[in-house]
């Protein structure tokens, strides 16, 4: 009885872990293609129809960036899983870039958008799911 | 493989597992690799797709079962329920949460618009390449107030409906049966024949257009440890598919087949 027991354990594990990552979906929005709940292939909610847009603004300046090679991984981590603290992240790792290239940047807004498609027309529609807004130290 | 301290450690004890039937057989090692792999889904975090987390149960439950004199059997329980629930949750979501996954939405749109697909699209879905590219100009939303003069248009042939279709009911027909099969406490042969050719009806199909070779061949080697020492042919129908994943995986198939056909 008790050697069965161990050999259910990562069952177990895996069951615990996808039933959280069911409860992470629906509080912090995290992607269900992502998390070990086995959500992949079931919906159209992951990337690439997540998507970031990344604005930075000083005294001088107020654009949006292309999202560089160098944060795709923190933009990929912030559109699977937009929390605070995946998009801290991302702001930061945006003003530490623009700082190294000497331009100037205090505040980042990240816009995370998604593609909604029609049922029935697949008619593209984007939707706003979160706006967060960084500014740097003085 | 994760960051390179995950990476090198990893490489270097499967090495020793390969060399060494002792280090193979070692609850430490694969308890180590166990860990490892954790690591690596903790410091990616929320990155690592699902299969990485299979791999690190999977890992466990072989470093627990090498613990106690029984170990086949314990590893062919483990294995079993770990593909029951892989399946089980895979249809939770596309059958209960995902609605865009049950109106046929996520295939139309992943099909349409994944570069993966585009092949497979043409071949079996019977769209032209300009009719693909112009349904993926439709699938691209346009911003905010925006209106073309000449709006593209939706190219859905019946073949590629009925492609849709199949791919829908027919994957989730498969992991709903596969779920029941394994979760079950089932001991007729027939059953227990049945819930190895679901894994590997499900393998030979899903990995022909799904482009996760290693889901695949950890799914294979589940189902493979859950034979019986009698299950000769089973065990090289198991190595056969895995091989062919491989094909898949590597084989441009589908772009060949549609160069073939002009």
């Amino acid at each position: 009885m008790r050697e069965r027991s161990w050999a259910a354990l990562p069952a177990v594990m895996l069951a615990v872990v996808a039933a959280t990552q069911i409860v992470l979906t629906e509080t912090q929005g995290l992607s269900p293609w992502k998390g070990g709940g086995f959500g992949m292939f079931s919906t159209l909610d992951g990337r690439p129809f997540r998507y970031v847009r990344i604005f930075v603004r000083a005294p001088e300046r107020s654009e949006e960036l292309a999202v560089p090679p160098s944060l795709e991984e923190l933009a990929a981590s912030a559109e699977i899983l937009p929390s605070d603290l995946q998009l801290e992240r991302l702001a930061r790792g945006v003003i530490a870039r623009e700082q190294r290239r000497g331009r100037p940047a205090d505040e980042v807004r990240i816009d995370l958008w998604r593609v909604d498609f029609a049922v029935g027309s697949l008619a593209p529609r984007d939707r706003l799911l979160r706006r967060y807004e960084f500014r740097a130290a003085p | 493989m994760g960051p390179w301290f995950v990476r090198a450690t990893l490489l270097l004890l499967s090495m020793l597992g390969l060399i060494s039937g002792a280090w193979l057989r070692a609850p430490a090692l694969w308890l180590a690799l166990a860990v490892l792999v954790a690591v690596r889904v903790v410091v990616e975090w929320p990155l690592p797709d699902n299969h990485i987390y299979l791999l690190a149960y999977w890992c466990l439950g072989v470093a627990m079962a090498l613990r106690f004199t029984d170990a086949p059997s314990q590893l062919a329980r483990s294995s079993r329920l770990l593909l029951g629930l892989v399946f089980a949750f895979a249809v939770l979501w596309k059958a209960v949460l995902s609605p865009d996954y049950r109106d046929g939405r996520f295939f139309a749109v992943t099909l349409l618009t994944d570069d993966r697909f585009s092949d497979v699209v043409q071949l079996i879905g019977g769209l032209t390449d300009a009719q693909l590219r112009e349904n993926r100009e439709y699938l691209t939303p346009l911003p905010e107030g925006a209106e073309l003069l000449t709006p593209p248009v939706l190219h859905e042939p019946r073949r590629f409906r009925l492609l849709v279709f199949l791919a829908t009911w027919g994957t989730l027909a498969m992991e709903a049966l596969a779920a029941g099969l394994w979760l079950a406490p089932v001991t007729r042969p027939s059953l227990l024949l049945l819930r190895h050719i679901v894994v590997l009806l499900f393998c030979l199909t899903t990995y022909a257009f799904a482009p996760v070779a290693g889901f695949g061949w950890l799914l294979i080697v589940l189902g493979m440890v859950s034979c019986v020492p009698d299950d000769r042919w089973l065990r090289m129908l198991y190595v056969a598919t895995y091989a062919i994943v491989l094909l898949y995986s590597e084989a441009p198939w589908a772009s060949l087949a549609l160069t073939g056909l002009g």
